[in-house]
């Protein structure tokens, strides 16, 4: 009898035991089995997942570039942007009639996201690099985060290009948490702090990147050439002639050198890697980019850059009431490389840099370094800084064709009511909207 | 644990007392012995059941019990056992309804239906089956419980269903039910078979794949079920936690029954054919000419205008059916076996389609001891299904889409040589597609499950029981699509040169539980049952589709090609729970059960955070009131039941991945578009019901009748965010829906005699839901945008509504400019159920009737593109009665989404067949000869303007269903059933 009991009331005892038991014992946390996560990448990356997120970054950075490049270069009037599925890059983007640009369509959002994309995996690769135990050395993880710093500036310089007036937001580390929209103003300055900030790791620093770049030079010393390149692109921005000489001189920019060294983001066939977007083949119908006509007409004669940037078509290209003889012809293949920045555009800052200082004799010559590369005879107009100013934003018209500088050139010396309208009643807009889901 | 003292002075007069036994035969009015009949020591839980004879015999503590003897569809009778009495010839009377039968009520136990607070439906295996053989359980439970939004994809051979019990339960998460089986997790994932790749259907203006593969549940044989209930919602589906929002679905396969072995074989032979004929559209050459042009002209006047009828050549096969079966079941006292086999061939109305399954089961049951037995359920089942090529493509080569692409004057037939020509008016050649292509999915999957009972001690007044449970469901599936590269749309440049693609997944999911139910009886007018448990459940599948294209020759290996493209998916969950629940029974008058679940699973953001469901009802049996005295009504009960369960966040939701980029030849990791949210939890839904059950006139006329509100809370979606945080997508609980909805049920013997019986089963039910919350702005959701039609999720309208653009007339909501339509939830369904027996004969037939509720058809519009639609000529829907009805349609796109989104009502005669059993002793040896013939969907009534009104292009998507773009049809059967016992 009584042994019944005991056992009876154990027994009892059992599940609730086991179901405290059980409680308390833990699931395990499952990591994605599909893909790589972002939080264990950033607690503890192996050399390779770095390596890892430095080619993702470089490969998203070509992500809507042609959004990019369209909406710069048509509202620019580099080129018109034919589409038989999209009436809007004729419409919107040139202003045409009531037409004004969308705050929540493909080309204000496609490549603000495209680029705060890039920006997000800089900062992962920051944390990657920060928190990392594989061994590298502390100037490598110094290098390493200066390139990701110089690279996620670059990126925020292509948003703001865009943004313009609306500044935008640079501190976007918490997605929880986003920093303000800065000022115009701050916003490029916060930029030029960044590269600034980046060079000081790079500068002098003898130590190779943990990883490789395609972008201009494994080696952080060498880097910081293009750092300060695009240091002096954002300086005279700013206006700020002494800062953008100083970069000037401590970047790859060589007066006597190739104008198409540079940076470049590379296109392939590849399986699943892209191709230039920029690129349309000659006489293409439907979709197809076309020179806006001024820029053959306003050529001076012998300028071999309008022949080695446009193709004539076989039949005149219309569309929505505009129409082109000429195809976009800036990139003849579809792995044709496109540049981030380049020695031209270096030596025509360089001319602009010397001209708002005043040094004409150095302003003009690298004026005609560029117009001799050009076929044309030495700048022989008047040199007045305006006069130099207009010089130097016609050859930058023609040597950074459909780099997309024409319209922000153009807006930094408030001279877009200079850009030809080809309907009476379309505008050219100063910026594009700040996209509706901010 | 106050219990425990009590208990010793309550073992006392069990352990010293004399016992009785109760010995008899259970008949039916015809004097047939009644197998599996229960006889149950009332207020307690001793109890057997009769075998193959009728007979039982029940040992009872004590000097004298009153013994209950019941069965289902039978009134139950009572009687007192003692010295003088305890040898029963016992009689059972049939009973509308289904008071006796009884229902599961929590984890490890069950509970009398007329004793029951939920509305948990129950299907038993003759009603599923008895009729007509079935391919697939979730197809055979159409129409047979109230509740249930169950609609066929398509009409391709080897299932896919969608079922949706009580209304919308998400917006991108699961939508179907759980099913178990035997206690077994039953996995019912739908798996693309890669077919994108040619049809490229996801991608422009929708993102789902359509591929319509068949869900897993098709795996199951129907023939092995011996009980289907169905938890609906919530307040009943509590109990199973996290995975149980969709409702669960509870199988319980076959069992031996004690006596010598009893030999059952069936045999059914029939034949299908397409539900509904289309016809085609009748030419001349004006037609052809505003048509096609001078290009259509010139083909149709160098045929002489010779027409061909390509809806009998690609749909007109009579597809030859054959179902067989065998099952043995039998045993002792302590030991029970039953073993089944199934082989099913079917040929589908499409040449090349069919669906070939072959399933193998065997249960055991085995008594060790008085005290402990144990049970092993193992299954295993092969299958083959050729589905064809279906449904939509921006290709226009699936069979369906290039069907109607193809006026009927065009020869697409092979030359003497075997060689297809090519379509002159579209990409592809269906008669070549359908004879060269393959789209084969191939089933290899074992289910083992095993049950252990361990009743620790019982007496009188109180029992304490352990069970535990654990299952295996393990599956190979492999997917075959092989696209030659002779077909049209593959060789000269069309396509990929040939696609040769093979995915594998093999999935393996166990479970495992644990539980303790402990009875205690104070008073014999009072009972509590006390359980409590554990559970894991484990989840693992892994997909590999490898895609190869380019291909060498007529070689279909993958190796043999030029591009291979290979890609991989796993799903891994780890689940753990716990659950109590403590049920209340003064003297069956009042019924009362509170319960609580906790979950854990590493498919939440916090792997380790507790979520609890929990669950109340009570019942009232108001006929068991002392002062009641209407003799004429045995039974009015109330009842309320509340619960909640959670749904899961689509798999991946919680983690933030870094998604491949391609660079120069080396592959990067970039963050993807969507943030996944480290703080997800499951979807939560909270269910209350309450209904009124009323039998009368001795049980021959039962009422049920419920209503619901069952509010889904937490909706998940993947909404838009700002992107300048990297990210353009995150998941957020951000929507909230309600469903209300009404289930009724009579059911009726009008007559019973010893020679006739009828029996009636009337069903309506009805839901209507809305959206209550929604953070974001409202939004289109799926199909091919507003200008076809779309669903809107909107606040404070139904989440199925269906809207569109609309000319100048039309109302139109003033946020999105667009007109409602429609709604694709039906208005109100409504089923009759009849079985009349006379003497050897059977007539039963399942009728449904579903009143509302509108499809967007897509087949229409692509048809009047194409010029095709039969009813292209016609004039019965231009208002103006002008235009022709393929003009007058034409002539709305872009204008209005009207002519796309029309009422897909529909009646149907389900089930019908008729029996007859021989007489019996016809052949020695022989206990049973029955010969019958039945059809399936014979009679169908319906205005849709397409095949069927029940499609759906996107397979079992939570909201976008009914869309029908160029299904596989329908098809009606008919068969000639033989079966025989030994």
């Amino acid at each position: 009898m009584k042994k019944i009991i005991n056992y009876s009331k154990n027994i009892f005892l059992l599940p609730i035991v086991a179901i405290l038991m059980w409680t308390s014992c833990k699931v395990d946390v499952i990591d994605d089995p599909n893909n790589p996560g972002a939080g264990t990448i950033s607690e503890n990356a192996s050399l390779s997942e770095i390596q890892n997120l430095v080619d993702g970054m470089e490969s998203g950075m070509r992500d809507n570039l042609n959004s990019y490049f369209d909406g710069v270069g048509v509202i620019g009037r580099e080129f018109y942007r034919y589409s038989t599925s999209d009436p809007r890059f004729t419409s919107d983007l040139l202003g045409k009639g009531n037409a004004t640009l969308d705050s929540n369509t493909f080309y204000t959002t496609n490549p603000f996201a495209s680029r705060y994309r890039v920006v997000k995996n800089t900062n992962i690769l920051i944390k990657a690099l920060q928190n990392t135990k594989a061994t590298i050395s502390e100037a490598e993880r110094k290098a390493g985060i200066a390139y990701a710093l110089t690279i996620q500036a670059y990126q925020l310089l292509m948003v703001f290009n865009q943004q313009y007036g609306n500044g935008i937001r640079v501190d976007v580390s918490d997605p929880e948490r986003l920093g303000p929209f800065l000022s115009q103003d701050e916003s490029l300055k916060a930029i030029q702090d960044s590269l600034n900030k980046a060079d000081l790791d790079l500068n002098d620093n003898a130590a190779r990147f943990p990883f490789t770049t395609s972008l201009y030079s494994n080696v952080a010393d060498d880097f910081s050439k293009l750092n300060r390149a695009f240091a002096a692109r954002v300086a005279i921005y700013r206006k700020d002639w002494a800062q953008a000489n100083s970069a000037l001189s401590e970047s790859f920019f060589d007066i006597n050198g190739d104008l198409t060294t540079g940076s470049y983001h590379l296109f392939s066939t590849a399986g699943g890697d892209q191709l230039n977007p920029q690129y349309f083949p000659q006489n293409s119908s439907g979709e197809t980019r076309v020179v806006q006509p001024s820029f053959i007409t306003d050529a001076q004669p012998g300028d071999t850059r309008v022949a080695s940037k446009t193709s004539k078509r076989t039949a005149t290209a219309f569309q929505d009431g505009l129409q082109s003889d000429y195809d976009f012809w800036v990139y003849q293949s579809n792995v044709a490389p496109i540049p981030l920045i380049r020695n031209e555009e270096l030596i025509l800052i360089y001319a602009e840099v010397k001209a708002q200082l005043g040094d004409v004799t150095n302003a003009k010559t690298a004026i005609n370094v560029i117009r001799k590369a050009a076929g044309l005879p030495d700048y022989a107009g008047p040199t007045d800084l305006n006069s130099l100013i207009d010089e130097i934003l016609d050859q930058r018209r023609y040597s950074l064709f459909g780099e997309g500088h024409r319209w922000i050139d153009m807006r930094r010396y408030d001279k877009l009511d200079q850009l030809p309208k080809d309907r009476p009643d379309d505008n050219v807009w100063t910026q594009f909207p700040r996209p509706a889901n901010e | 644990m106050r219990a425990i003292p009590v208990l010793v002075v309550l073992l006392l007069p069990f352990l010293s007392s004399a016992q009785i036994t109760a010995t008899g035969t259970v008949r039916d009015a015809a004097n047939a012995p009644l197998s599996g009949a229960t006889i149950n020591l009332k207020n307690s839980t001793l109890a057997t059941t009769t075998d193959e004879g009728g007979k039982f015999s029940l040992t009872i503590p004590g000097k004298a019990g009153m013994i209950e003897i019941s069965f289902i569809g039978y009134s139950p009778q009572t009687f007192e056992v003692d010295d003088a009495h305890h040898n029963f010839s016992v009689t059972l009377v049939a009973a509308a309804g289904k008071l006796e039968e009884v229902v599961i009520s929590g984890f490890a136990t069950s509970i009398k239906r007329s004793n029951l607070a939920n509305a948990i439906a129950s299907v038993s295996g003759r009603e599923l089956i008895g009729t007509i053989t079935q391919p697939t359980v979730d197809g055979a439970l159409y129409g047979k419980f109230t509740g249930a939004n169950i609609s066929a994809n398509s009409g391709a051979p080897g299932g896919g269903i969608s079922l949706k019990l009580r209304g919308i339960t998400s917006i991108v998460a699961n939508s179907q039910p759980l099913f178990i089986v035997d206690g077994v997790y039953f996995d019912n994932s739908s798996i693309n078979a890669g077919l994108n790749l040619v049809s490229k259907a996801a991608g422009q203006g929708n993102n789902n794949f359509q591929d319509n593969p068949s869900n897993r549940v098709a795996d199951l044989d129907p023939e092995d079920i011996d009980r289907v209930e169905i938890l609906k919602g919530a307040s009943a589906a509590a109990i199973y936690g996290s995975r149980a929002a969709g409702g669960v679905v509870i199988i319980t396969t076959k069992r031996g029954i004690r006596g010598k072995p009893r030999i059952e074989i069936g045999e059914s032979i029939g034949v299908q054919a397409q539900l509904r004929k289309l016809g085609q559209r009748s030419w001349d050459t004006a037609k052809v000419n505003s048509a096609f042009g001078a290009a259509g002209l010139g083909i149709y006047n160098a045929n002489n205008g010779k027409t061909y009828n390509y809806e009998d050549e690609l749909y007109g096969r009579k597809g030859l059916l054959n179902n067989t079966r065998l099952s043995v079941s039998g045993g002792n006292d302590v030991t029970t076996y039953y073993a089944g086999v199934t082989y099913r061939n079917d040929d589908g109305i499409v040449e090349n389609t069919g669906y070939r399954k072959t399933s193998f089961r065997v249960n055991l049951d085995q008594k060790i001891t008085k005290t402990l037995d144990f049970s092993i359920t193992a299954n295993y089942v092969e299958s083959k299904a050729d589905r064809g090529y279906f449904n939509n493509d921006n290709t226009s080569t699936t069979l369906g889409v290039s069907y109607v692409a193809t006026p009927s004057w065009v020869n697409l037939y092979p030359d003497a040589n075997g060689n297809y020509p090519n379509n002159p008016l579209a990409p592809s050649n269906f008669i070549q597609t359908r004879d060269l292509m393959t789209n084969r999915e191939n089933v290899n999957r074992t289910l083992l499950g095993t049950i252990i009972n361990w009743k620790l001690f019982s007496s009188d007044r109180h029992s304490l029981r352990l069970t535990g449970r654990g299952g295996i469901d393990y599956y190979t599936l492999s997917t075959t699509a092989i696209f030659p590269k002779e077909l049209q749309f593959e060789k000269d440049g069309a396509g990929t040169n040939g696609a040769s693609i093979f995915g594998t997944t093999l999935t393996r999911n166990s479970n495992i539980n644990a539980s303790a139910v402990y009875d205690f009886r104070p008073t014999p007018n009072l009972s509590f049952r006390t359980q409590a448990g554990m559970t894991a459940e484990n989840t693992d599948q892994n997909t590999v589709v490898s895609t190869a294209t380019q291909l060498i020759g007529t070689q279909t290996n993958v190796n043999q090609s030029g591009s291979i493209q290979v890609n991989q998916v796993r799903t891994i969950q780890k689940d753990r729970g716990f659950f109590a629940q403590e049920e209340v029974n003064f003297n069956d008058l009042v019924i009362a059960t509170l319960g609580v679940r906790g979950d854990k699973s590493s498919r939440n953001g916090d792997a380790n955070k507790l979520y609890y469901y929990p669950k109340a009802s009570v019942a009232v049996n108001l006929q068991n009131l002392a002062s009641w005295s209407l003799e004429q009504v045995n039974q009015l009960k109330v009842r309320a039941a509340y619960g909640e369960a959670g749904n899961f966040a689509p798999f991946g939701a919680i983690y933030t991945p870094l998604v491949p980029a391609i660079i120069n030849g080396n592959t990067g990791s970039l963050i993807d578009l969507t943030r996944g949210n480290e703080t997800l939890g499951p979807e939560r839904q909270k269910e209350f019901e309450f209904g009124l059950d009323m039998s009368v006139l001795k049980n021959r006329l039962t009422f049920e009748g419920t209503y619901y509100i069952k509010k889904v809370e937490d909706l998940l979606l993947n909404v838009q965010v700002p992107t300048s945080s990297g990210f353009s997508l995150a998941w957020k609980n951000v929507a909230a829906i309600d469903n209300k909805g009404i289930e009724l049920g009579v059911s009726a013997i009008p007559v019973t005699t010893r020679d006739l019986r009828w029996n009636l089963e009337l069903r309506f039910w009805k839901n209507t839901a809305k959206v209550t919350r929604l953070d974001v702005p409202s939004f289109n959701l799926g199909v091919f945008g507003a200008s076809l039609g779309t669903y809107r999720i909107q606040k404070g309208q139904s989440p199925t509504q269906l809207v569109g653009i609309a000319d100048s007339q039309d109302v139109k909501d003033p946020e999105s400019g667009l007109h409602t339509f429609g709604n694709a939830e039906p208005d109100f369904q409504s089923s009759l159920r009849s079985v009349l027996t006379w003497k050897n004969f059977g007539f039963t037939f399942l009728m449904h009737w579903k009143k509302g509720g509108d499809n967007i058809n897509l087949t229409t519009l692509l048809s009047d593109i194409f010029g095709t639609s039969p009813d292209f000529d016609k004039t019965d829907l231009d208002p103006g009665k002008k235009l022709t009805n393929g003009n007058y349609r034409l002539s709305q796109l872009g204008a209005s989404a009207r002519p796309w989104i029309q009422d897909a009502s529909y009646f149907r005669v389900r089930e019908i067949g008729l029996t007859y059993r021989l007489p019996p002793d016809l052949i020695k040896g022989v206990s049973r000869i029955v010969v019958g013939v039945s059809g399936r969907n014979l009679i169908n009534v319906f205005k849709y303007r397409s095949y069927d009104p029940e499609v759906s292009n996107f397979g079992t998507n939570a909201i976008s269903s009914n869309v029908d773009v160029t299904p596989f049809p329908s098809a009606k059967s008919i068969y000639f059933n033989v079966s025989v016992a030994f």
